[in-house]
């Protein structure tokens, strides 16, 4: 097709190069995201064909995504929130010397992922597209609330321990200013809570500083993160491929159709895709602990959003999410519309954007697999060098964000209290769900209710929303059956 | 005669102060301050300006673009009234910053802390329904909300949003009530009414164009003192038969506090030079923008009435107000 023919000329694979490049090293740094780089380089773009400043721009937004991955494996510091879920087991291998693997199996299930969310955005876009307008508020509480009955999944030893830690994320995403009443919530007086806490803080908090603190604590020899020895380690083997051959499905379509919903995110395909992947895999016990799969899953599915979410923008105009926002700025800046009729009216700039993915997914993989192992050498510093530069890296990514002093301090205090959850036993990923989806869910909640007159049969009637919910009441269920499920075992033996 | 003198050191006085004002000049690039984060609306005007001021060079420096989001504003705001006296720093402001004050007790720095410079538009707006709505007129739709009191919806933003307050004052001014279903992002207000979640929103009348011309949605009548150029046969509020005052989305420039009164003047100056170059009018245009410049004293005077109307439609929505 043509779109090949504006793709491959010199100027735009360069641009694509710039664009890949930049988006890689923007994913790394925690706290520095799309949409900030985008918004610096936006007056640059001003002298350049549409075309090529595009293609460059998108490149930022799906190589950011490659490379988010690589301080959650490595230290535990999510690089956006896409990448939270990503550190859960993706750490938990680089502890067990497989950092490698992890790392390798993430830039090829960002790959698959990112081919298939560009395929799917150039055969079945318009369809999805309609599709995701019959979502409304009802339809996104019931997948929200999929997604948090997931933390049943996430429980670990104690589903009462991860209840708690939900309900603890659950009040922290309500702190704020109400978007229906304007009531302050738990703000405590203080300006800077207004617009509530932001989720990136949060995440390292936990999940980074906590690390810290805890091993700091540790009475013996202190010992260095294994450094991956052998092929074996460095890279993903065969039968790590072989492992996951679904989560490379689960990620891609998971992704493409959560990014499609206006109302979807990137945070949300990765936990969804994630909880799938536990839900289904033989060995799910062992999630949390270093599987490959789940690293594989959440990376493709925040692949993949990126197709998705550019659905919405480019044949209704609607931007999707905080970076397709940008992008959308981007295109009315330099005299274009975004609406139904872009895509008709441009078909080369769309189908160019459409061919240069496929080329920046290739470009990315080549970029980033070789990477790998010069990555890992950052396990081989000493933990006296490793961990004050984790807490230096989170502490700039988090000011960079908002610079905001307040900010660091709110750091601190949630990393104290990722500490103190971990010498409890309380699991943190479901504390992180909760502040992810807590927000959404109730204003799509609240919302469902005001479109009903305060009636909650609204989510049982619409059939999308009923099917989801009796999914969530069944997956809370899960352990109950596997309760009942040993009991009349021990019952039957007993006999 | 005796007076002579004195007119003669006034006059040198005058124009020792004009030279001052004159002098004058931003010596470092100029801050303008926004409480979006990337890709927002005010975030992208203040772009554009940033491109204008280059392209019809327009100031010595550069003018750069800061974000300050968080807390609708109050982050912004309070980012601003830390500079105090600094003459390089400007903030975009808009209707948000007026009513945030009213509604938080967070939020401590009003417009009036803060030193007006001018304003620079006013954006109408557009009531807007799907294609296939049964509705042709606004006068149908508010047919319809009488016979089905509370069923019928809009979608739209906050409840202290130019969307609530159109429908607050067309709601008190008819005696009917419909609900409102608050969307934080533009976007999904948009999927909320073209997949039939709701029935009517108020919008942008350059985010509806593309959706018009493709036949999604279709506009019953305009928020606006006259019609604009690309809708020449929807009628006004007015002419529909609706006695409401338009309320408008608003935009333009504060200072800091404690600025010099010559820094005052040239930045009104600036900013009415700016109004009046080409890049300007186009892009008014091309947005459906109304110019609505105002200088410094005339956006004082503005900010007052439109704060106490602000006040008084938010009781009669029930909103506590704090200020």
């Amino acid at each position: 097709m043509n779109g090949f023919a504006v793709a491959l000329e010199p100027a735009n694979l360069l641009w694509c190069f710039v664009g890949v490049f930049l988006g890689t090293v923007v994913g790394i740094l925690p706290g520095l995201g799309p949409p900030a780089t985008i918004a610096m380089l936006l007056p640059l773009t001003f002298n350049m064909n549409p075309a090529g400043a595009i293609i460059m721009l998108a490149g930022i937004y799906y190589g950011a995504k490659y490379g988010g991955s690589t301080t959650s494996i490595l230290m535990n510091v999510p690089g956006e929130s896409a990448s939270v879920v990503t550190c859960i087991d993706g750490y938990q291998m680089a502890k067990k010397g497989r950092a490698g693997a992890a790392l390798g199996i993430a830039a090829i299930a960002s790959f698959v992922a990112g081919t298939v969310g560009v395929l799917g955005l150039m055969l079945v876009a318009p369809p999805i597209a309609k599709m995701a307008l019959s979502f409304s508020s009802p339809e996104y509480f019931a997948l929200m609330s999929l997604g948090l009955a997931l933390v049943v999944l996430l429980a670990g030893r104690s589903i009462v321990k991860a209840l708690l830690a939900a309900l603890l994320g659950l009040w922290i995403a309500s702190v704020g200013t109400d978007l229906f009443s304007s009531t302050s919530r738990f703000t405590f007086g203080r300006m800077e809570l207004l617009s509530g806490i932001d989720f990136v803080v949060v995440a390292i908090g936990v999940f980074a500083l906590a690390e810290v603190l805890a091993n700091m604590e540790a009475r013996e020899e202190t010992q260095l993160l294994p450094m991956p020895k052998g092929l074996k380690n460095l890279l993903p083997t065969l039968q790590d491929l072989k492992d996951c051959r679904f989560a490379f499905v689960n990620g891609s379509v998971v992704g493409f159709l959560v990014g499609a919903l206006p109302g979807g995110g990137s945070t949300i395909a990765s936990f969804l895709s994630y909880g799938l992947e536990k839900a289904v895999s033989p060995r799910r016990e062992q999630f949390g602990t270093g599987v490959i799969e789940g690293v594989a899953a959440p990376e493709g599915a925040n692949n993949s959003e990126t197709g998705g979410a550019l659905v919405p923008l480019l044949t209704l105009g609607i931007p999707g999410s905080g970076t397709t926002a940008i992008l959308l700025a981007a295109l009315v800046l330099w005299g274009f519309k975004p609406g139904p009729l872009f895509i008709p009216e441009h078909p080369a700039l769309f189908w160019g954007l459409v061919a240069s993915m496929y080329i920046g997914n290739v470009m990315l993989l080549i970029l980033n697999l070789p990477l790998v192992p010069l990555f890992a050498q950052v396990l081989r510093m000493p933990v006296y060098v490793l961990y004050p530069l984790i807490l230096g890296v989170s502490m700039v990514g988090v000011y960079s964000v908002s610079a905001s002093m307040f900010d660091l301090a709110l750091l601190m205090v949630f990393g104290l209290l990722g500490y103190l959850m971990r010498k409890l036993d309380y699991p943190s990923a479901p504390l992180i769900l909760g502040l992810a989806l807590g927000a959404g869910m109730e204003r799509a909640l609240r919302q469902s209710l005001m479109m009903s007159e305060g009636s909650l049969s609204i989510l049982g009637s619409r059939p999308i929303s009923a099917v989801m919910l009796s999914f969530a009441v069944l997956v809370l269920l899960i352990p109950v059956f596997g309760k009942l499920n040993k009991w009349r075992l021990k019952a039957l033996e007993q006999e | 005669m005796k007076l002579r003198p004195s007119l003669v050191t006034l006059a040198a006085l005058l124009a020792a102060s004009a030279a001052c004002a004159q002098g004058f000049k931003p010596t470092r690039t100029v801050e303008l301050v926004v409480h979006t984060g990337p890709g927002g609306g005010s975030d992208v005007l203040a772009r554009a300006i940033a491109i204008m001021v280059e392209k019809e060079k327009l100031l010595p420096v550069r003018m750069q673009v800061v974000n300050r989001a968080g807390g609708n504003s109050a982050v912004a705001a309070a980012f601003l009234a830390e500079k105090r006296g600094d003459p390089n720093t400007l903030g975009l402001f808009t209707g948000v910053w007026l009513q945030t004050p009213l509604v938080s007790t967070e939020a401590k720095v009003t417009l009036r802390d803060l030193t007006p410079i001018a304003r620079l538009v006013l954006e109408p707006a557009v009531i807007a329904v799907k294609a296939d709505a049964p509705y042709k007129t606004l006068a149908e739709f508010i047919e319809a909300a009488k016979k089905n009191p509370g069923q019928l919806k809009q979608s739209g933003g906050s409840n202290t949003s130019r969307d609530n307050v159109v429908r607050q004052l067309l709601q008190k001014s008819t005696g009917t009530r419909w609900a409102y279903i608050s969307f934080p992002g533009g976007g999904e207000r948009i999927a909320a009414l073209l997949g039939g979640h709701v029935n009517i929103m108020v919008i942008e009348p350059e985010e509806a164009g593309e959706h018009i011309r493709a036949g999604n949605m279709r506009v019953l009548a305009q928020v606006s003192e006259k019609r604009l150029a690309k809708f020449p046969d929807v009628p006004t509020l007015k002419e529909a038969g609706f006695d409401v005052p338009v309320v408008p989305q608003v935009r333009g420039v504060v200072a800091p506090p404690g600025i010099p009164k010559e820094n005052v003047a040239f930045w009104e100056d600036f900013f009415r030079r700016l109004a009046r170059t080409p890049s300007w009018q186009k892009y008014i245009e091309d947005n459906q923008f109304e110019d609505g410049y105002q200088n410094a004293a005339d956006l004082a005077k503005f900010y007052d009435e439109f704060t106490d109307r602000m006040r008084e439609i938010l009781k009669d929505a029930g909103v506590k107000t704090v200020r």
